[in-house]
């Protein structure tokens, strides 16, 4: 290895000098698990209220011509717990989670829990493995960009991965089922152009599977585009940062090839503020990808939110946000333990 | 926006026109619609009578019906179900209108339905409330039914008595297969089953039918009807609807809450009913269906669409609405409201009328094109207007603060234009009118035709109303929507349409389609009812992806595009040309 001790290992020895003990791992874990704890609470009084003030009335939105009487409208707020004062409704909400239950949807009248479980497979499915997806490339497009940088690899790399995060997700994915879906000239289409399933298809057989992976090509791709520069600029801007560091110029003077240079010393320094991107991003796989949800129809996470909000169908809204909102604190939560794991100056 | 879809499998809890036809497969029916135009016609029910005062009614229910379960379907059943309306809190929330001034539904035995009025009711006896069997929903409780999603659970299809059985699907979803009722009482259907499928963009469900993945697609635009129209193998067209488009003034907004105290801020102008009828003459219809509705759908004159041919109002040539700015002018100057110094016009007592506040939706290309015509329009005659767009639940939150002067937005109309015309009575502005109309006149008219028992008296009155309406102008109908729609033609035929002709092939009042459309082949003979025309006829199969597609022969894949509410069946919901959009 390196005989120059790497920037953060000589901070390290300079405080541990001057300063107190450090926290130990444990007494640091507790902490943030305490943080997210209340970031979560925070969120269940915020998801409330939030949804609270939007515009509109279920009763008068989803009864429109059907509730013609005050007498049904009010039979309907009675039925599903609207006529109560809100901060009843604030309390009946907290009791109901402390159970594990979300309540009943307004718009579908199934319980809030039902829908979301139902949908959750969809958007893990679609969402994460576009996130894998874009990771994985997307590193590896900027590590290769940079390198070389202003090579004709990175030139076109670049062009095309900022070109792809310009264009809108929604536009990207009727382009790819006009090209590919329903094809053009001599071209066949190759892919469905919409939905999950076949319709004649056990989605649960083999068969099954290949058909959902053969749905799914399409709406990964699409986000996979999307997602692309988030990490292909990002990991090609902290390697360029990289590049002109001391230690790399010893590494070469040892007479390492380049490659290893590279992989070893500039890519392992340089991942630092990508992981950060993927952490963060894993937590926002849960809250979906409206856009494409729409564009190929898929019944994800994404999908049910925005349905809910023209209603405004409050329970599903807090449920699925709280979902959301979870995950993101969830993600944050091991980034933090992973970092405290693996730098221990973040302890203090 | 919302409802995209359907929004329960339970007929006690869905409002959205999508469930409507999901009901319509899986459960039956006590009295039907025809496919001419939409009148009483015998269904469960084989033939009823009705006592000399009107107020006892008597079914005859057919034997030999059975629930797919095998049990048979008795007037036990249908009394069962009308008991659950009558006397539920959750069941009556969504049905009960149906069955006001009803005092009681009993079934004296198997083939008899008495039902007994506290006065007679003239909107008898359409009553589109699915029969569900006695056996499986009286082991659903009051309580539980407000969640109860009678849905398909383990592979058991729902049970019920229609054409077709639910095996999959779920409130929330994109997908709901059928199968055919081999032992449905009306003939087993010629198809082996159906497949909804809810695409969220109108784009990839015509790129769906183009493939052969679907075989059916509904509320797409009217460009995308004509870029389909003589696609080997299609058959595309625009279908009237039974609704309409309107620009609705506010005629004097009060208060739901406190027992119709004055609120909001209308524009002292738009409470004269001179001043709207004027307006009238105003607005250019033809320009607005050519270019916002790209030449599907007609021009708009009353809220009673002209489907509904018996008693649909049509204004005779001396009082129909033309586009005559000239006019327009001559009448508010009439009416006092006469240009200012500044060209623009006053009050009649002299002080500016200031600018009024026309609201359009935002999810609604027709309804924002519209309002920027009539900008233009009043723009011409001297009167300043500003359009602010609002989502549609925040613009509802503004009809019921009365915060506007003009909206636009359009309703379906039943076969029985009852409850449409009931909007506009007094008593509604603290419900479901948003012009918040009222007229001592119109209201007596609509209080006789709702218990009249002859029926072409109950006609006249309703013709009376709709020149009123027409007179005092609260709604401005722009026009009589229609429905896009296109078939694979040479995967099916024999479609027709209701009203029947120029009328709509999917979403129907009752089932006919489904059970008489037959799998396209080259000597298919429809068996259509006598009186019908323009079956769809099969065409020969030359688009190779379709005759290859993933689909089972003789299964329809009906896509079913809809967009925040959606087209209407049996019901009357607000919804508009924009909601297919």
């Amino acid at each position: 290895m390196s005989l120059v001790a790497e920037p953060g290992l000589v901070a390290e020895d300079e405080r541990s000098a001057s300063q107190p003990r450090r926290r130990g791992y444990a007494a640091y874990v507790g902490l943030k698990v305490l943080g997210a704890i209340g970031s979560l609470c925070f969120m269940l009084v915020v998801n409330f209220l939030l949804f609270r003030v939007l515009p509109g009335d279920p009763a008068k939105t989803l009864g429109r011509g059907r509730l013609t009487s005050q007498a049904q409208v009010d039979a309907f707020n009675k039925t599903y717990g609207l006529n109560e004062p809100l901060p009843q409704q604030f309390l009946t909400f907290l009791k109901n989670i402390a159970h594990g239950d979300l309540g009943i949807s307004l718009q579908y009248r199934l319980p809030v829990s039902q829908l979301i479980m139902d949908r959750l497979w969809t958007t893990l499915l679609l969402v994460g493995t576009s996130t894998i997806l874009a990771t994985v490339i997307g590193v590896y497009l900027g590590i290769r960009g940079a390198w070389n940088r202003g090579g004709l690899f990175d030139r076109i790399s670049t062009g095309a991965s900022l070109t792809l995060y310009s264009m809108p997700e929604w536009w990207l994915g009727l382009l790819l089922i006009a090209g590919l879906g329903v094809g053009f000239g001599f071209v066949p289409g190759l892919f469905p152009t919409g939905l999950l399933h076949s319709q004649n298809v056990d989605p649960n057989s083999l068969h099954g599977v290949f058909d959902t992976v053969w749905h799914l090509v399409l709406p990964v791709t699409t986000l996979t585009l999307a997602y692309l520069a988030d990490y292909s600029l990002i990991m090609r801007s902290s390697l360029l940062d990289e590049l002109g560091e001391d230690y790399l110029q010893t590494a070469r003077a040892k007479g390492l090839r380049d490659v290893q240079v590279r992989n070893h010393h500039a890519v392992r320094n340089a991942l630092l503020p990508t992981t950060t991107i993927i952490a963060l991003n894993i937590g926002f796989v849960v809250s979906g990808a409206i856009t494409v949800e729409t564009v190929f129809s898929i019944p994800g996470l994404g999908l049910l939110a925005t349905d809910a909000i023209g209603v405004p169908d409050f329970w599903v809204l807090q449920g699925t946000f709280l979902v959301a909102s979870a995950g993101v604190i969830l993600a944050n939560l091991a980034a933090n333990l992973l970092y405290g794991w693996l730098d221990p100056r973040v302890r203090t | 926006m919302l409802g995209e879809g359907v929004d329960s499998l339970n007929p006690f809890l869905g409002f959205q026109a999508p469930s409507y036809e999901m009901w319509g497969l899986t459960y039956d029916y006590l009295v039907g619609y025809s496919m001419k135009d939409m009148s009483p016609e015998p269904d469960l029910a084989t033939k009823w009578t009705t006592s000399p005062d009107g107020k006892t009614w008597t079914f005859t229910v057919r034997t030999g019906v059975k629930f797919s379960d095998g049990v048979p379907l008795t007037a036990k059943d249908v009394a069962y179900t009308y008991n659950r309306v009558l006397h539920g809190t959750v069941e009556g929330t969504n049905w009960i209108s149906y069955l006001n001034g009803v005092k009681t539904v009993t079934a004296p035995n198997d083939t008899t339905v008495v039902m007994k009025l506290k006065q007679p009711v003239a909107t008898l006896p359409l009553l589109p409330i699915p029969i569900v069997p006695e056996h499986i929903w009286k082991n659903v409780t009051e309580k539980q039914i407000k969640s109860y999603g009678a849905e398909p659970k383990g592979g058991k299809p729902v049970v019920g008595s229609g054409p077709f059985r639910l095996v999959s699907g779920t409130a929330d979803g994109q997908t709901f297969k059928f199968e055919a009722n081999p032992n449905y009482w009306g003939g087993a259907p010629h198809i082996d089953g159906v497949i909804f499928q809810f695409y969220k963009n109108d784009d990839s469900a015509v790129q769906a039918l183009l493939k052969g993945e679907a075989d059916f697609v509904e509320g797409i635009t009217a460009l995308e009807v004509k870029s389909l129209q003589g696609k080997p193998g299609i058959d595309a067209h625009n279908g009237n609807s039974p609704g309409f488009d309107e620009i609705a003034f506010n005629t004097g907004s009060v208060s739901a809450a406190k027992n119709g105290h004055s609120i909001g801020n209308p524009n002292p102008a738009v409470l004269d009913p001179k001043f709207r009828h004027a307006l009238g003459y105003a607005l250019n219809l033809p320009q607005l269906i050519s270019k916002v509705y790209q030449g599907a759908g007609l021009p708009g004159t009353t809220i009673v669409p002209p489907n509904y041919t018996q008693y649909h109002w049509e204004p005779p040539a001396d009082q129909k609405f033309t586009f005559d700015l000239a006019k327009a002018g001559q009448l508010l100057d009439a009416a006092g409201y006469k240009k200012g110094s500044d060209g623009f016009r006053t009050l009649p007592n002299g002080k500016p009328i200031g600018t009024l506040r026309l609201a359009a939706r935002s999810d609604s290309p027709t309804s924002l094109h519209t309002m920027a015509y009539f900008k233009t329009w009043l723009g011409d005659l001297g009167i300043k207007s500003q359009v602010s767009t609002y989502s549609s639940s925040q613009l509802t939150d503004q009809i019921y603060k009365g915060n506007f002067d003009a909206f636009q937005w359009g309703w379906y109309v039943e076969p029985d234009p009852d409850s449409m015309l009931s909007y506009m009575t007094c008593g509604q502005r603290q419900g479901s009118s948003d012009s918040f109309y009222c007229n001592k006149e119109y209201d007596a008219l609509y209080n006789a035709q709702h218990v009249e028992t002859d029926h072409a008296k109950r006609v006249e009155d309703i013709k009376k109303m709709q020149e009123i309406l027409y007179r005092d102008s609260p709604y401005l109908v722009t026009a009589y929507s229609s429905i896009g729609e296109a078939v694979a033609s040479d995967r099916f035929a024999c479609l027709v349409t209701q009203p029947n002709p120029g009328g709509i092939w999917l979403e129907q009042y009752g089932v006919y389609n489904y059970v008489h459309m037959k799998p396209a082949s080259a000597g298919v003979k429809c068996d259509a009812a006598p009186g019908l025309t323009g079956a769809v006829k099969a065409s020969a199969s030359t688009d190779s992806s379709s005759s290859t597609g993933p689909f089972l022969i003789g299964v329809g894949v009906v896509v079913v595009l809809v967009l925040i509410g959606g087209g209407a069946v049996m019901m009357r919901r607000r919804a508009s040309v924009g909601d297919r959009e």
